[in-house]
């Protein structure tokens, strides 16, 4: 038997063995959770550790662990969950959500895990340069001169390098984008 | 001028927390003919059932509404009520405003004027009810049991031991089902042939029980008390009467393939008995694997033989008998896990079936009872992966119930017989049985590693040469956090009991309902186990739900005390509730006749109309339904009752 252990352990940096006081929990959290778009199927996991045997990212990442991070919902400990950028992990691979006996889509759940958390400001820094690119830009991979020489070249009418009503359909997420001091 | 009595119950806080039960009473007050209305915690009650006792008497009451649960809970108690009071027993109305109201509705104003709705209904219906008499056929005193597994003998034993001749059914050539096949049986660690085969002996020796082995049931008509079963005898190209069953046809047949018993560990005869201790200890001969009956020569068996009891020539038979009640013990199909590709079940040899490791385990299996991997060397290190195919929404929902325990079991073989570790990989470990907790500890004391986590699957990726050949396990230990990789040597897959893969034809023979999981469903599931939809049908074992022994053994011998209390009382009362054709507006065309499922309609050529033969109807109202005259009624369901309870419910 070979357990994969990589330091920091989880469980230290989750607070393993600490007493928790009930004031820390928030026991609303599980069905504010369920009623995210994909976070539906959270109260059934019978915390069998199918996703967490099985996730390609719990193996380089010490702090990920899927089962643990529904543990945590359900327990209520919502600011562990949405403060720390371990929901970002998931690289959505799926295979947690194939091989999960009850049906609690757990790639899905983690979209909504992150979409809540953005919204209470939790997000790791990429997030908010990448909304930045789509409201200026309107793309994630905007075109440039050199790009538009390439096509010139090859008989093609160039494209603007920039389509900034794509910015209006952000709404109140482009605001994530500029800078705080604004 | 029709006196009505109204009653509601409050069922607790069933109905009355959802429903103002005293409004209900005040509004029923205000319906036509309702001469007293009364609400009650508990109508069922004695004091309740009293209660409309005493109305009929002081009220001159003639029609009797209880507003209260599913006519199918106590629609007979109140009837009896009426019955006692001097009223007929037709002249009651249940509206059910308990499952089909106050539990479904979440809102209580619309429920309250749902329930409103169902009472003024069920007035309107009862106001038309006429009496019918009720009436009582002969039971026959034979019972057909179908299944020769341990639910099947054990029925079979009870009901002849009680003096009624028993016609046992089994698919193959022999009883005993899948204990046979077992090796030890938890918790108490009993040999299993060793309770079996006492048992097995019996059935077959006993005077009252006729078995038919390798027949199969081919059809079933009629209804409670008076069935009529037609059984077909497959070809066995053995002569059961002259065979001595010495056995020197199975030393001398020269074609060997995989047994069926042995789960593909051993190999049988194409002419065989399914085990030793079989019974009846008589061989057949399996046509598609008999060289003379593929290729035309050989005949080895006959030129042995020295009672000349094979033939060839021999066809399929069918027998009819007449039972008063069946037994329905067809047991359960093992989940194939080839579907679970992570598993590698069919791709890795050394992974296998639960049914497979018994075999092995088994002294008289292929192994002599040794574990042995397929290159016949002993495993060091073994895993038993858990709720293989159950608790699993992919495949089955449910819990197969009997798993956690044969686990348990297979870790004390295999530590008693090998050195090899055992590890578990189990998501709860369910020991609820007898001496079941007390199993499970002896089991941990005996060294079983127990991870809790799902396997998630397995591989044969080592990571060191002293790897290579292995098999991976890959799984989570939820209660420490660790990601676990467990290189081990055999993989036993704890796969779920599952439903007959033919289910549906049986069901559909037997008409019997199935519930969501595919099994048979019961009546009731707690106070009706063994009953069905159909009177005079009951289920026992397995078929039913998974189940291990002593429930399987205890859930049969209450069968066979339904099928007994049935035969000793020798009378059962059958449905009033019957259709009849008014011959004057018979047009004699017969498509009654055609559609009747049980052929109780004739049609009388010098009258040129069709009668119901009240005895054979069983109320199912197709007749009515397709008679274009309206000459087929179908009693307690006439035109004029159901459409005026339909008006009712819709005019406010």
């Amino acid at each position: 038997m070979d357990a994969q252990r990589n330091d920091p352990s989880p469980a230290v940096e989750m607070g393993e063995g600490r007493m928790m006081d009930e004031g820390e929990l928030d026991f609303g959290f599980a069905q504010e959770v369920s009623a995210e778009p994909g976070g539906e199927g959270i109260v059934k996991c019978f915390a069998c550790g199918s996703c967490s045997a099985g996730c390609p990212v719990r193996r380089f990442h010490p702090t990920f662990n899927p089962r643990r991070i529904i543990r945590m919902v359900l327990l209520g400990m919502r600011d562990a969950v949405l403060r720390d950028p371990f929901v970002w992990l998931c690289a959505t691979c799926f295979t947690c959500q194939e091989r999960c006996p009850q049906g609690v889509r757990i790639a899905d759940l983690m979209r909504a895990l992150k979409n809540l958390a953005l919204r209470s400001g939790n997000m790791p820094e990429g997030i908010p340069m990448q909304v930045n690119l789509l409201r200026e830009k309107g793309t994630l991979y905007p075109l440039d001169e050199f790009d538009n020489k390439k096509r010139t070249k090859a008989g093609l009418p160039p494209l603007p390098g920039a389509h900034e009503d794509v910015g209006v359909l952000l709404g109140d997420l482009a605001d994530l984008g500029r800078p705080k001091e604004e | 001028m029709r006196r009505i009595g109204v009653y509601i119950c409050h069922c607790g806080t069933n109905i009355a927390g959802k429903i103002d039960v005293e409004k209900l009473a005040e509004y029923a007050r205000g319906l036509p003919y309702v001469a007293v209305a009364r609400d009650y915690r508990f109508m069922c009650s004695e004091p309740g059932q009293e209660q409309i006792r005493k109305d009929i008497r002081e009220h001159g009451l003639d029609r009797v509404v209880v507003a209260a649960c599913s006519p199918r809970m106590h629609e007979q108690t109140f009837r009896k009520v009426c019955q006692e009071s001097g009223i007929n027993p037709y002249f009651l109305q249940i509206a059910n405003i308990r499952e089909q109201c106050s539990w479904v509705s979440e809102d209580p104003a619309g429920a309250m004027h749902k329930a409103m709705d169902l009472l003024r209904a069920a007035v309107e219906r009862v106001v038309r009810h006429r009496p019918l008499p009720s009436q009582e056929v002969r039971v026959h005193p034979d019972v057909l049991v179908v299944g020769g597994g341990i639910a099947g003998i054990q029925a079979a034993l009870d009901i002849a031991e009680g003096g009624h001749r028993v016609h046992l059914v089994e698919r193959l050539q022999s009883i005993g089902g899948h204990m046979a096949q077992l090796d030890k049986t938890f918790p108490t660690l009993d040999c299993s042939a060793c309770i079996l085969t006492p048992k097995m002996v019996a059935a077959g020796t006993h005077p009252l029980i006729t078995l038919h082995t390798y027949s199969e049931v081919a059809d079933v008509s009629g209804f409670v008390g008076n069935f009529r079963v037609t059984i077909r005898h497959k070809a066995t190209y053995v002569d059961h009467k002259r065979c001595t069953g010495c056995g020197i046809c199975q030393q001398k047949c020269p074609k060997r393939v995989p047994s069926e018993y042995e789960e593909g560990l051993g190999l049988r005869k194409a002419i065989y008995t399914l085990f030793p201790q079989a019974v009846p200890n008589k061989p057949v001969i399996d046509r598609q694997n008999c060289i003379y009956f593929t290729k035309g020569r050989c005949r080895a068996c006959e030129k042995f033989c020295e009672m000349k009891a094979i033939d060839f020539h021999q066809e399929d038979w069918e027998e009819v008998v007449d039972v008063g009640s069946i037994i329905v013990a067809t047991g359960y199909d093992l989940m194939d896990p080839s579907v679970m590709e992570l598993y590698g079940y069919g791709r890795y040899p050394n992974v296998i079936t639960p049914l497979q490791f018994e075999r092995m385990a088994s002294a008289a299996g292929p192994t002599g009872g040794r574990i042995l991997l397929k290159d016949g060397k002993e495993p060091k290190d073994v895993a038993i992966l858990h709720c293989v195919g159950s608790r699993d929404k992919n495949y089955h929902e449910y819990c197969s119930r009997v798993c956690c325990m044969y686990a348990l079991k297979f870790a004390h073989l295999i530590r008693e017989r090998t050195s090899a570790n055992v590890f578990h990989f189990y998501m709860d470990m369910r020991c609820f049985g007898k001496g079941y907790e007390e199993f499970y500890e002896r089991v941990q004391s005996e060294g079983a590693i127990l991870i809790r986590g799902k396997a998630a699957r397995i591989t044969d990726e080592g990571l060191a040469s002293e790897e290579e050949g292995r098999l991976v396990v890959h799984a989570e230990d939820t209660l420490s956090g660790e990601s676990l990789r467990v290189p081990v040597d055999l993989v036993i897959l704890a796969t779920a009991m599952e439903p007959r893969s033919d289910a549906e034809d049986v069901a559909r023979a037997f008409r019997l309902g199935r519930s969501r999981d595919g099994f048979f469903l019961e009546q009731h599931p707690k106070l009706a186990p063994v009953s069905t939809a159909s009177a005079g049908i009951f289920l026992a074992g397995t078929c039913q739900g998974p189940k291990d022994i002593p429930d399987t053994v205890a859930h049969a011998s209450a069968a066979a005390a339904k099928s007994l209390s049935l035969a000793s009382r020798g009378m059962v009362e059958v449905e009033s509730m019957v259709s009849e054709i008014d011959p004057e507006l018979c047009a004699g065309c017969r498509t009654c006749v055609a559609l009747c499922p049980a052929e109780a309609i004739e049609y009388l050529p010098r009258l040129r109309v069709s009668r119901i033969q009240a005895a054979l109807c069983q109320g199912c109202g197709a007749c009515a339904a397709a008679c274009p005259s309206g000459a087929a009624q179908l009693k307690h369901f006439t035109s004029d009752q159901i459409l005026s309870e339909i008006d009712a419910l819709m005019g406010a």
